[in-house]
Parts: structure tokens; C-alpha cells; sequence
């Protein structure tokens, strides 16, 4: 067989077919998922390490920038190792979900830089503006700095979402049944009997997924600048 | 209006003012002026206490902006443990009750004794003159216009809406009063045709006049001025200090620090000359232009004019 005849034949047989969608159903469950603690946790971590040195945010202070340290410093496999083996190595526990609150976890990390970078990047001058005509802190916060921070943050978050994305196929080592783990499954089978084929396959739905999010992000962007043509 | 009472500020190590004091009554036009670094902008930064002041009050009507500082309420030294066992150690020492009082403030003030826990009276004393005095400082700003060296425009809102953001925000103006205030701001710069304008698309000199009315339309009761001018191409200089001018002439209260030497002494009433965190001169513009008595003030001017 040559590999349009592959192609042809992983196309017609419905068995794989339905092997495809369940594992893109699954890769994107996780993606989605991970992406919303990383977006929440983030967003948390992110507030916390830019608000005003004090005695009260000393701990959680330090506990934000310990958290962002190793989970950037280490790599996301051997992260997902860790949860997999040794923190939620209780029996019967969905892998999915382990997978889920590890990629959550990290990507939250990045999420948080990303955050951070953005709202230090906006002109400390608007702040003291605000501030000076007597609006609080939060009020400067999300009437101006945050509009202008978001414009910075936006293509970097959707970065990340894309990173993860992809990142996520390595959890087919754990033996969860994702694109990546499909494809392997159908390239080692007998009537296959290639991984070509199914990698290209599975490597044009991550392409999809991409692009796709890449199109949104940039509407996104589009509508942000058309509010503020700066 | 606005009192600077002994103000201390460091940046880590770096002593910026060291020990200032001054009042500004209303209707006088203060202008500071000074060598780079002297402390100028810190010095104004504090009357709205954009920056904190390391030791030292600000009082704006009659009301407290920063905490208190007991070193300024000879009472409130008079509750703390470190005046009392110094009180009565000068006492057993044969002094008398009136030199041991005098000795003891003044040791305590010149060595920087008081220390955080100087016991419950001290503490309450202070607290209830905290109580008494203080005031929100989000409130005491509103009465309080600032006009920076660059403009710090809100980037992401139109011209109108830079104007309206504060009244309608802080509930002072429905949304229609502000925007109808904001409106006879605009026409009275001549800018009306700008309102929906991002800052981005005006020019520098635009920029600071729409600034200086953002402020304006907080009636504030004081105006600070820093360097308003000092970012501006040479040929936009005018049509900002005319403003300035215009509110003058209105009887607006000012404090304006500038390099604009020609200006300070136009406006002034009366000019202050910072040099290494102190006010080494004051007075009117024209002692102080034309008659310093100052070495450094006279080596400043020499310099710049
Ligand atoms: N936030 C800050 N952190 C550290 N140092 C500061 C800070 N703000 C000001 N300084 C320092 O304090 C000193 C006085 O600054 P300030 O801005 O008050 O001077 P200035 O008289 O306004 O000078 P210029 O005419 O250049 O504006 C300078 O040495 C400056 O570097
Ligand atoms: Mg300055």
C-alpha cells in the first residue's frame, strides 16, 4: 500500500474514525480544561504578585513566586510524572483528570508571567493620573490599567493556549487515549502497519486546532484595537 | 490650604528631602524651582502623597493626609516610655522638672529615640489624634489637581472620556453634567473638535492643555504643576503656559515647578529655591531673581538665566 492508499483506507474504515474523534474529544477536553485553571489560577497568581509589599501578602507572596519558579523550571513531563506516580497515584483515579489539574497547574505558571508582564508594562504614569484624581486602586485598576494591559497580554496568553495544545500529547505516555495515543494505536496495527500515515493525520488536526485558535485570537486583538486606535 | 509640616524622604539609602517645611495659603502661586535632583517633584509628590514621606505631616484645609508624626506633638512625646525613664533620669540627676522636660523632648527629637511600642497611652494619644484629623486620601485628592511633566493622558480612552472618567466614576456628576462640563472645558482650550480623539493622534501641546483641564474638571480647590512644559517642543510651549496663566489670573491656588525662570517669576507670588533636599531660599520673585542672598541660589541662577 502507498500512502494515499493508507490515507484511503484510514478514511473509510469507520473503527478508526471513531478512535480519531475520541481522541481528539479527549485531547481537547484536556486542553480546555487545563486552560481554564490556568487562565483562573493565573489570574490569581498574577494579582497577588503585583499587589503592594506588606505584611499580610508576604506568605502568599513568597508561596506565588515559589509556585511560578519550579513549575517554570522543571519539565512538563517530569511535572506530570510527579502527579501521575506520586500525588494522585491513588487507584481508580481518572488519568484524564490528573492530566487536567497538571497542565491547569503549569500552564497557570506562564499564565501569571504573562499577566504580570502586562499589567508593569502599562506607564506608571497612568496609575499616579488616576490615583491623583482620587480614584482607588481598584478603579485605576480596571478602568484603565487592566484595558491597556489586556491589548499586551492577549497574544501572549493565546501563545501559551497554543503551546499547551500541543504540549498535551505527552500524555499519551500515561496511557491516555488522546490524538496522539490514537495515532499510534492505529499505526501499530495490523492493517496499517505505518505510522506515517496516522501521524500525518493526527499532526494536521493539531494544525487545525491552531489554527483555528490562532483565527479567533486575532479577532480578538482586531476588535481591541478598533476600541482604542492607538 | 495646603501644610508641609518638616517632611523627611529617603529612597533606600538616598536622602531626598531633608526636612521641609512650608505653607501655601490660598490664592498664593508657589513656584519651586532648583537644580536637577534637588528633591523639586518628590517635594510636590508628597502634597498629594503620591509619594509617603518618610517622617513629617501633610495637613491640605485643616485636615491630615499622612499618619501622624509624633516627633511634631511634643504632648505625644511627652506619653512615650522613652520620655518618661529619661524624664526621670534627668530629674534624679538634680535637674528641675522644667530643664529635665526641655532636655529630654530635645534628645529624644535629636537622636530619633521613639520606637515603634512606647506603650499603650502614647499609642492611643496617637490614634485618637489620627482620628480626629486624618482624612481619606482618595476625598483629599479631589480638591487636589495634578498636572504631570508628561501629560499621563489615560491612553486607552477618548479625549471626552479622559475628561468625564473621574466626576462620573467618584459620583460626583451624572454622566450628562460631566460630559457637558467637559464639553465647555474643551471649547474653552479651543479642542472641542478633539473630544473623541485617542491622545495618541494630539500633539504634545494639545496633550498637557487637555490634561490640565482633566483636572479642572474636579474643581479642584489647588493646582500642582510639575514641569508641565519640560516635555514639550519649544513652539508648544506657549499655548501651555498661557493656560496656566489664564487660571492664574482667575485666582486659581498653584504650585508649579518649572525650569521656566521667565514664567516662575510672571505667575509667582512667591518662589521657593530647593537645593539637596532642603528650601534654601524664598520670597518673592523679585528678591529672589533679582536680589539673592543665597551663595547656591545665586551660583543657580547665574547658571540658568
Ligand atoms: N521613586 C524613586 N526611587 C528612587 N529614587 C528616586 C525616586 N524618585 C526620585 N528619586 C531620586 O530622588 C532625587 C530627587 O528627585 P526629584 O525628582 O524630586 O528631583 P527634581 O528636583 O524634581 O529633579 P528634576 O529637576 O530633574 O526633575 C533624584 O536623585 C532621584 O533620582
Ligand atoms: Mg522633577
Amino acid at each position: 500500500m502507498n500512502f494515499f492508499q493508507q490515507l484511503g483506507t484510514l478514511f473509510s474504515t469507520p473503527r478508526y474514525w471513531e478512535m480519531l474523534m475520541k481522541g481528539l474529544g479527549t485531547t481537547l477536553m484536556i486542553s480546555v480544561f487545563a486552560a481554564i485553571i490556568g487562565l483562573v489560577l493565573g489570574t490569581l497568581v498574577a494579582m497577588v504578585s503585583i499587589a503592594k509589599k506588606s505584611r499580610a501578602m508576604a506568605v502568599p507572596k513568597f508561596i506565588c513566586n515559589f509556585y511560578v519558579t519550579i513549575i517554570r523550571g522543571t519539565p512538563m513531563a517530569l511535572q506530570l510524572f510527579i502527579m501521575v506516580f506520586v500525588i494522585f497515584a491513588i487507584r481508580g483515579f481518572p488519568r484524564e483528570l490528573t492530566a487536567i489539574i497538571a497542565f491547569g497547574i503549569n500552564s497557570g505558571a506562564y499564565v501569571a508571567e504573562n499577566i504580570r508582564a502586562g499589567i508593569l508594562s502599562v506607564d506608571i504614569g497612568q496609575t499616579e493620573a488616576c490615583r491623583a484624581l482620587g480614584l482607588s486602586s481598584t478603579k485605576t485598576m480596571t478602568k484603565v490599567v487592566i484595558p491597556q494591559a489586556i491589548k499586551n497580554v492577549i497574544p501572549a496568553i493565546g501563545n501559551e493556549l497554543i503551546a499547551l495544545i500541543k504540549e498535551t500529547s505527552i500524555v499519551y505516555m500515561f496511557g491516555i487515549y488522546d490524538l496522539t495515543m490514537v495515532a499510534t494505536i492505529i499505526g501499530g496495527g495490523n492493517e496499517m502497519s505505518s505510522y506515517l500515515v496516522p501521524m500525518c493525520v493526527a499532526a494536521l488536526f493539531y494544525l487545525g486546532i491552531v489554527y483555528l485558535l490562532t483565527f479567533f485570537i486575532s479577532l480578538i486583538e482586531k476588535r481591541l484595537r478598533a476600541s482604542d486606535k492607538r | 490650604m495646603i501644610s508641609v509640616r518638616n517632611i523627611y524622604k529617603s529612597f533606600g539609602d538616598l536622602k531626598v528631602l531633608k526636612g521641609v517645611s512650608t505653607e501655601i495659603q490660598q490664592g498664593e502661586r508657589v513656584v519651586i524651582i532648583g537644580p536637577s535632583g534637588s528633591g523639586k517633584s518628590t517635594m510636590l509628590r508628597c502634597m498629594n502623597l503620591l509619594e509617603e514621606p518618610t517622617y513629617g505631616e501633610v495637613w491640605v484645609e485643616n485636615s491630615l493626609l499622612t499618619p501622624i508624626d509624633p516627633y511634631l506633638h511634643f504632648d505625644v512625646i511627652k506619653l512615650s516610655n522613652t520620655y518618661k525613664s529619661l524624664f526621670s533620669q534627668l530629674v534624679a540627676e538634680g535637674k528641675s522638672e522644667d530643664v529635665a522636660e526641655n532636655e529630654a523632648i530635645a534628645k529624644i527629637k535629636a537622636d530619633d529615640l521613639l520606637k515603634k511600642n512606647e506603650g499603650k497611652e502614647y499609642k492611643l494619644a496617637i490614634k485618637s489624634l489620627e482620628k480626629e484629623n486624618r482624612i481619606d486620601i482618595n476625598l483629599a485628592r479631589q480638591n487636589m489637581g495634578m498636572v504631570f511633566q508628561h501629560f499621563n493622558l489615560f491612553n486607552n480612552l477618548t479625549v471626552i472620556q479622559n475628561l468625564m472618567l473621574a466626576p462620573v466614576e467618584l459620583k460626583l456628576k451624572t454622566k450628562e453634567e460631566a460630559e457637558a462640563e467637559a464639553m465647555k472645558l474643551l471649547k474653552r482650550i479651543g479642542l472641542e473638535d478633539k473630544r473623541d480623539e485617542y491622545p495618541s493622534k494630539l500633539s504634545g501641546g494639545q496633550k498637557q492643555r487637555i490634561a490640565i483641564v482633566r483636572a479642572l474638571a474636579m474643581n479642584p480647590k489647588v493646582m500642582l504643576f510639575d514641569e508641565p512644559t519640560s516635555a514639550l517642543d519649544p513652539e508648544m510651549v506657549g499655548e501651555v503656559l498661557d493656560l496656566i496663566k489664564e487660571l492664574a489670573n482667575e485666582g486659581m491656588t498653584m504650585v508649579i515647578v518649572t525650569h521656566e525662570m521667565g514664567f516662575a517669576r510672571e505667575v509667582g507670588t512667591r518662589v521657593l529655591f530647593m537645593d539637596e533636599g532642603i528650601i534654601a531660599e524664598e520670597g518673592t520673585p523679585s528678591q529672589l531673581f533679582d536680589n539673592p542672598q543665597n551663595e547656591r541660589t545665586q551660583r543657580f541662577l547665574k547658571a540658568v538665566l
